[in-house]
């Protein structure tokens, strides 16, 4: 039995040891693969602020998908996000499809009476109300916190209702105070694609091996790229370039995937990630019952990053020249458009936060365009990123501090008040704190700019290169607000509330 | 509408509202007693929806939140909320903290009234209020939070000063307009002579929230929202309430101010004098559009789509001031039997007694179903369609406007296609604010 065939995914900090509460270095994070690290014991803070829970994430997918109708079960706030994330589908559909469309999430909307009496009952009737007046190629169920603590099942429903709808019923656990390591959304999304869209055309295996859903063919020069709803369609467009100088023809898959084409999946030669903490759960899965490999390992931001992502791909299909006169010329081209940029960069101080991988593989990044490195927030840490922080200990000349935190903008604040760097990058929904400190502020992503490959490291320094030019709404924010922080505060240890785990900073 | 679902709604839950008012308080700082999720989901609401503003002094993923876990479920969140709260006071300055409830903590049973009366106990400026999901929506959760206010945090038994009122009824964020319009209506009510405390503007400071007890009238802008602290605010501290419809433009402003320096015991001359000033300015404004309105053959058919507060106001603004006929009004939120009456009287009276078709409707979706039933269209050449039309409501109408092949602004909840920092659309200042922006989109090819 492999973790599809259960119900629900299992939480990350079982099956990665993720953890999200320690204060560390670079040094030391990137020492801790094979000793004892804080993977094997994740901290507790004893003061915590709010941050996000799997069900946001999961819905950026979800609301992605084209002729699918994302269905909350809970009370009436859960998903109501989707304002926000309805911009990127906009966004998102206007470029792929040619016509801006509203997203469509609808909610049971649990009140009282259905705490009390269950909400499973009025789940069917939803089910089967959306089957008939959107007429959607699927209906993605996914529960909230609610149904998880009352003890709805949600699975037995869809089970029960699928019969008698026409579209196909996705479940998808959200249950938000089930774990704390929110990739765990990802895994959740993917369960729900794999056991709903994917399980039904697994088959024997051949002389060669495993094979691809009923039905269909290998395809022995096609790569699924997995993109992320963090991914604009002009970084999505880059990748396809570089894979294409390899001769490889490109299945983009998840988001923005209509649910119909997600088997084309399990015809591909290769899986290739772009973010390893997105994709482990699929990746795996795919490989196990498909037989289609799976590439987990770099993320392509940054000049170096892109080039092993390249090449591992290339290594793969035999193409290594192909790939070598691809990075060469890529490379010569950027790093000479580069250089007009470089000396406002140069020796500048940089903090950055971000998911774990994101962000580890931006900081190589700024120190390619001359910026120093000061600090790294990771949202959270597991094993994959290893590799990463090595790379960046062994690239830097000094340590400097990491804080792996699902947020917790306190511990940022206080950072950066010590560190004063010049410029911050950060997550969407997770700069605030060091816009109103008066550092220049630039969000780590946003769909409609480009960030990945070549193309998104010249056009990153291009941005950036325009704000430290005149950073001038920033600095007046810092001289007129103020953070909701004591004074003392600022004088205590950053990580003071981290009970367990320790701090090492 | 569906018995079943809400597609899409235009509001979050009630810890969201709640989330949002606090936050709006001088030095208002919000302990969510809650899973990690919720704050960030707020945050993301106010960000699609908000019209670019997210959060405040303390919001967004700053709110400090006790982030609940499976174990916390099993073994009940207390005592984590009582090291949060007390972490809480040596990291964050705040003028007042208010612990807000969730789904989770709510099932699970935890007391968070003793634990917040334990650190009132020591001195503490701190409510607490109940803002479970599942009890409504944001505009419940605002409610919540000012009957804690009320009841656990104002001063009792002061004496009243007959100036003095307080002003409430419109929800922080939730209308993305809410400072704009809380600011015209202060200014206005400052000028006919009264005291204001409006809790959540610039110019409030938790001292005057703390003397609110002392007023002799309060003013909620709304049919629907803070109505169940109104009455909760009489049962304590004996001042009454009326309840009024957001005034927007020059007709609903002058009998607004009429009403209510009635009920304040304001001298008739001040307020006519103060109409008079505010209409000659209002029209004198109005007296250079007047060309291109006609020109440009200006008048408008109308869908109007909005909450509680704003779709009957909108609607009364269009047909009373603008001339323009707004044939169906869309209230989205979901509403008790006795608030939809409400609504209904207030178009009922209108001066131009216009009759626009009053539908209470959740799903976006389905408003193009209601207006081809009210103007069936047959294909016939001179059919008197509807048309030139306009449709306001919130970035969600947009496919309909679409649809129609209508130009479109929004003005409720979600705004996610405008940028609002002090924008209002009430009052006299106000109404001039909505014709700018309604002939401004009209125009925009020209």
């Amino acid at each position: 039995m492999s973790h599809i065939d259960q119900k629900t995914p299992p939480k990350r900090e079982s099956r990665l040891n993720a953890c999200i509460a320690h204060g560390g270095t670079i040094c030391e994070m990137a020492a801790g693969k094979g000793k004892k690290s804080c993977l094997q014991s994740d901290g507790e803070r004893s003061f915590t602020q709010g941050s996000i829970c799997l069900l946001l994430p999961a819905l950026g997918m979800l609301n992605s998908l084209p002729d699918n109708v994302v269905l909350m079960h809970s009370a009436i706030g859960c998903g109501s996000c989707s304002h926000s994330q309805n911009a990127n589908v906009r966004f998102g559909s206007g470029i792929r499809q040619g016509k801006a469309k509203d997203a469509i999430w609808i909610s049971t909307s649990m009140n009282e009476t259905d705490v009390i009496t269950g909400g499973e009952e009025k789940l069917e009737q939803a089910i089967i109300e959306a089957d008939r007046r959107y007429k959607p190629f699927s209906i993605t169920v996914v529960s909230g916190c609610v149904p998880g603590i009352i003890g709805d099942d949600i699975d037995g429903v869809v089970q029960r209702i699928q019969p008698e709808v026409n579209a196909r019923l996705l479940p998808v656990h959200c249950e938000g105070f089930k774990t704390k390591i929110w990739a765990t959304a990802y895994d959740a999304v993917y369960h729900g694609i794999g056991r709903t869209l994917l399980r039904g055309g697994e088959q024997p295996a051949d002389a060669d091996g495993l094979l691809p859903y009923q039905g269909l063919q290998r395809l022995k020069t096609t790569v699924n790229l997995m993109n992320v709803s963090s991914m604009g369609r002009v970084d999505e467009l880059e990748l396809e370039k570089l894979l294409n100088s390899l001769r490889l023809d490109v299945n983009i898959f998840p988001v923005f995937a209509h649910p119909e084409s997600m088997v084309k999946a399990t015809q591909a030669a290769l899986s290739i990630s772009t973010c390893p903490t997105h994709d482990d759960y699929f990746l795996t899965y795919l490989e196990e019952r498909f037989g289609v490999p799976a590439l987990i390992h770099h993320m392509p931001i940054g000049i170096e990053n892109t080039g092993l992502w390249l090449r591992d791909v290339a290594a793969r299909f035999g193409r290594e020249q192909d790939a070598e006169r691809t990075i060469e010329y890529e490379e010569t081209e950027l790093k000479a458009a580069l250089a007009e940029f470089r000396p406002l960069f140069e020796g500048k101080r940089v903090f950055i936060s971000a998911g774990e991988f994101r962000a580890l593989a931006t900081a190589r990044l700024m120190e390619e365009l001359g910026f120093q490195v000061v600090g790294i927030r990771s949202f959270h840490h597991d094993k994959f990123a290893e590799v990463e922080y090595e790379k960046l200990a062994k690239s830097s000349t000094e340590d400097y501090v990491v804080d792996i935190a699902d947020v917790q903008p306190f511990e940022e604040a206080n950072l950066l008040r010590r560190l004063k760097p010049d410029l911050f990058l950060g997550h969407a929904n997770g700069n605030g704190t060091a816009s109103k400190l008066g550092i220049p502020t630039h969000a780590i992503y946003h769909t409609g700019l480009a960030y990945i490959g070549y193309k998104g490291a010249y056009e990153i320094a291009r941005r950036l290169h325009r704000l430290l030019k005149n950073p001038t709404y920033n600095r007046k924010l810092g001289e007129n607000l103020r953070l909701p922080y004591k004074d003392e505060w600022y004088g205590a240890s950053p990580f003071t509330y981290i009970t367990k785990g320790g701090a090492t900073a | 509408m569906s018995d079943n679902f809400i597609e899409r709604s235009r509001y979050t839950c009630a810890q969201g509202g709640a989330a949002a008012t606090v936050t709006a308080l001088p030095g208002g700082i919000p302990i969510l007693h809650s899973p990690s999720g919720c704050a960030g989901n707020f945050a993301w609401t106010q960000n699609g929806g908000a019209g670019l503003q997210v959060g405040g002094y303390c919001g967004t993923l700053t709110m400090p939140s006790s982030n609940v876990q499976e174990r916390d479920v099993v073994f009940g969140g207390d005592s984590r909320l009582r090291e949060q709260i007390e972490n809480t006071l040596k990291v964050m300055d705040g003028e007042i903290y208010g612990v807000l409830t969730s789904c989770v903590t709510e099932v699970i049973g935890d007391d968070i009234k003793s634990v917040v009366a334990e650190f009132k106990k020591k001195g503490v400026p701190i409510i607490g209020a109940e803002t479970a999901g599942f009890k409504g929506n944001s505009y419940k959760g605002y409610d919540l939070v000012l009957q804690s206010l009320f009841k656990d945090f104002l001063e009792r038994d002061l004496a009243k000063n007959k100036k003095r009122v307080n002003l409430w009824g419109i929800i922080p964020s939730y209308d993305p307009f809410w400072r704009g319009n809380l600011e015209e209506v202060r200014r206005l009510l400052e000028q006919i002579g009264l005291e204001v405390n409006s809790f959540f503007l610039a110019n409030d400071s938790i001292e005057t929230i703390r003397q609110a007890g002392s007023a002799s009238l309060n003013i909620v802008l709304s049919d629907v929202y803070g109505l169940g602290a109104a009455e909760l605010f009489e049962e304590i501290h004996t001042t009454p309430y009326v309840s009024l419809a957001l005034p927007i433009g020059a007709s609903a402003t002058e009998s607004f101010l009429r009403t209510v320096g009635k009920a304040a015991g304001v001298n008739s001359k001040r307020v006519d004098s103060v109409i008079n000033s505010e209409k000659k300015r209002y029209y004198r404004y109005l007296e250079p559009l007047t060309d291109c309105f006609t020109d440009l053959d200006l008048q408008r058919y109308a869908i109007v789509v909005g909450d509680a507060n704003n779709a009957t106001a909108v609607t009364r603004f269009l047909a009373d001031d603008l001339g323009w006929l707004p044939e169906i009004t869309v209230c989205t939120d979901s509403l008790q039997a006795p608030e939809q009456k409400r609504l209904q009287e207030q178009l009922k009276h209108l001066e131009s007694q216009y009759p626009s078709t009053l539908i209470f409707e959740s799903d976006g979706s389905r408003i193009i179903d209601h207006l081809k039933k009210k103007w069936p269209t047959n294909g016939s050449k001179y059919q008197n369609t509807f048309g030139p039309a306009f449709v306001i409501g919130s970035s969600l109408d947009r496919e309909l406007a679409i649809e129609i092949g209508a130009p479109h602004l929004s003005v409720s909840f979600p705004v996610a296609n405008r940028a609002i920092l002090d924008r209002g659309y009430t009052g006299f200042r106000g109404g001039l604010r909505l014709i700018e922006d309604l002939l401004g989109t009209v125009v925009a090819g020209r």
